[in-house]
């Protein structure tokens, strides 16, 4: 369980996240949705321990991230920032492989094995030899989080669940991608361990997310089940884009087109 | 049966190219690392013997060897001359730009690594200008002023003096050039160009304020040169430079995470800015005691390195320890340039590692404008 108590950051001299609670069970994969600006990103940093909390804690799995020393959070969760330039000539297998940094086994087999099957699960099967310069941006994304699944190889070690903490890990991808990304994600919580996301496709975050939390200008707006997230009234209040949520008859997962909007 | 012994030796290294070459194309360079590593070794161990056996004067290895060893007709076969000319003059010589080139090489590549950046190099952004300023302000101002550092460190007040001045100007450029863990390229060199600049005015000032003596001493450290090699500067410097570079292959896993940014390094599990701290230090220190001892070389730190990435990438498991060697080689070799290319008279080695190495780094931004973020 990742939980964020009252957390407070201030970036650059300015409040940007007032005070806000939220948890992330293993299992599950929780998604933070709104405008651009709202703190999404801030809130991830603060979670994954780049930001200092002003005031306010987060603890993942029952411990202060404050008592914890890197390579401790290494082992506990990885996590794919925005995006990632390298001015250095690595190839594809050599970034992924830069993940087994922290918790490797001396294992050489069981390590090229984890690198192979990671590259595999983003679909980047044939690519180890490549230059990752000369990578497109949606396929740098995903070899970033090949390196991440590296990392964190099994959703749970020494019987505590592991966390992914994904910021946009679908913004450059091709809408084949964008599903096979997110069903990487969903695969690695049915196997227990808990995966952090913000997002920006509220379509692809109705599909595939357990909670919904929605921000603005560094609060909490609203939180829990997309269905009772996405509502006309929260989307005109978070977004100020006044649209009608409708729901696909069956499965009842709910879905906006920008074609019903009015600015 | 030596002939199918070296039939099948050839059928060994034939496989093992095949098998680099398997490995190279799916993107695993760390045997064709180890080999080159290998292949380097040997190079600078033939360098250096060359280096020693070349020379203005004729001098007989054999003989020193033999006598070294302790031949019974030691008096006989050494005169006193070649002795001097090979274990004095010679040995040294090579020795220093074993260790000046290795720790030029190196504080290119930590530099490099930590402002993540291959343009980053201590001599083009001012970290060896700082240095000097520091030796020149001990040369000049003197006991005077530094009388307890001389009372401190003795003969190692020089480059305890260098490695100040380097370790403040790269404080100085860090602070300017990193905000919040991104490095701008532009301001790193632009503020190297800066920062270069005022301590250029700084020494300028000093050797305005110069005797005739201590002039002579100062116009050294703009030029570099490894002639004033002798075993007292070796002892000066060796520990220095030894020290640090002993330090950088514990920062490799570190330097490698770090090409992915600070945030990212941290995420792996690196302690960033204990890593930082260490690397700052020892680019400053083997810098610091590089330029003590052999003044402004220039373009070693930026060249070596380029070269090795090409080949086997930037692994910094394997660019460091490659770096040293072929750093060391290479100075050696520009210095047997520079001394018998006129000879008898000597070109200063930093006018030879300018020609070859200023086209080079141009052919470097030519080729890789795209790539490194300029």
């Amino acid at each position: 369980m990742i939980n964020v108590s009252n957390l407070s950051v201030r970036l650059g001299g300015r409040q940007v996240i007032h005070g806000i609670s939220l948890e992330a069970a293993p299992g599950a994969l929780t998604a933070i949705v709104g405008p651009n600006g709202c703190g999404k990103t801030t809130t991830l940093k603060a979670i994954s321990g780049e930001l200092p909390p002003e005031s306010g804690s987060v603890s993942i799995n029952g411990r202060n991230l404050k008592g914890l020393k890197p390579w401790e959070l290494a082992l506990k969760r990885g996590v794919l920032p925005q995006s990632t330039v390298i001015s250095f000539p690595f190839t594809v297998r050599e970034v992924v492989r830069l993940g087994l940094t922290a918790g490797a086994t001396s294992d050489a087999k069981a390590n090229d094995r984890i690198a192979a099957d990671a590259l595999e699960a983003v679909d980047l099967g044939g690519f180890a030899g490549r230059f990752y310069q000369e990578l497109s941006g949606g396929e740098q994304q995903r070899v970033q989080l090949a390196r991440v699944l590296c990392q964190i190889s099994d959703p749970v070690a020494d019987g505590e669940p592991r966390y992914l903490l994904l910021d946009e890990p679908v913004s450059s991808l091709d809408i084949r991608h964008q599903l096979t990304i997110m069903q990487l994600a969903r695969k690695f919580c049915g196997r227990g361990g808990g995966v952090i996301a913000v997002m920006h496709d509220l379509n692809l975050t109705a599909m595939f997310a357990d909670r919904m939390i929605m921000m603005k200008s560094g609060v909490i707006r609203a939180s829990g089940a997309p269905g009772d997230v996405l509502t006309d009234e929260t989307m005109e209040a978070v977004f100020g884009c006044r649209m009608q949520v409708s729901a696909m008859p069956a499965a009842g997962v709910p879905f906006v087109l920008p074609q019903t909007a009015t600015l | 049966m030596p002939r199918s012994e070296a039939l099948n030796r050839g059928m060994r290294l034939t496989a093992l190219t095949a098998d680099i070459r398997a490995e190279w194309r799916s993107g695993n360079r760390a045997r064709l690392a180890r080999v080159v590593i290998a292949l380097l070794i040997v190079f600078a161990a033939a360098t250096f013997v060359g280096s020693i056996m070349t020379g203005a004067a004729d001098a007989s290895l054999s003989n020193v060897v033999r006598w070294l060893l302790g031949a019974s007709d030691a008096d006989q076969i050494l005169s006193v001359r070649d002795r001097i000319i090979i274990l004095d003059i010679r040995l040294p010589r090579a020795v220093l730009g074993m260790l000046v080139g290795a720790s030029l090489a190196v504080s290119g590549v930590v530099m490099q690594g930590l402002f993540r950046n291959p343009l980053a190099d201590p001599g083009l952004v001012g970290v060896s200008s700082g240095a000097s300023l520091g030796a020149v302000l001990l040369i000049v101002l003197g006991s005077a002023v530094f009388g307890p550092l001389f009372a401190l460190f003795g003969f190692y007040a020089l480059p305890v003096a260098a490695f100040i001045g380097g370790l403040v100007t790269t404080l100085l450029l860090y602070r300017i050039a990193t905000r919040g863990g991104q490095t701008s390229v532009a301001t790193l060199l632009l503020a190297g160009i800066a920062l270069g600049a005022l301590t250029g005015a700084f020494t300028g000032v000093l050797i305005f304020m110069a005797d005739d003596k201590q002039l002579r001493d100062v116009t050294f450290w703009g030029l570099g040169s490894l002639a004033g090699a002798n075993w007292t500067k070796i002892a000066a410097a060796a520990p220095i430079i030894l020290l640090s570079l002993a330090v950088t292959p514990f920062l490799a896993r570190g330097l490698n995470a770090i090409t992915l940014g600070e945030a990212a390094a941290f995420h792996m599990g690196i302690p960033v800015q204990r890593m930082k701290n260490i690397a700052i230090v020892s680019v400053a220190a083997a810098t610091g005691a590089s330029v003590a001892v052999s003044g402004g070389i220039g373009f070693v730190g930026i060249v070596v390195p380029h070269l090795l990435r090409l080949v086997i990438g930037p692994d910094h498991r394997y660019l460091v320890p490659a770096s040293a060697l072929l750093g060391g080689t290479l100075l050696i070799l520009a210095d047997m340039i520079a001394r018998t290319i006129a000879s008898p008279a000597e070109l200063p080695i930093g006018i030879v590692t300018a020609f070859i190495g200023a086209p080079f780094f141009l052919w470097i931004l030519l080729r890789g404008r795209t790539t490194m973020g300029l």
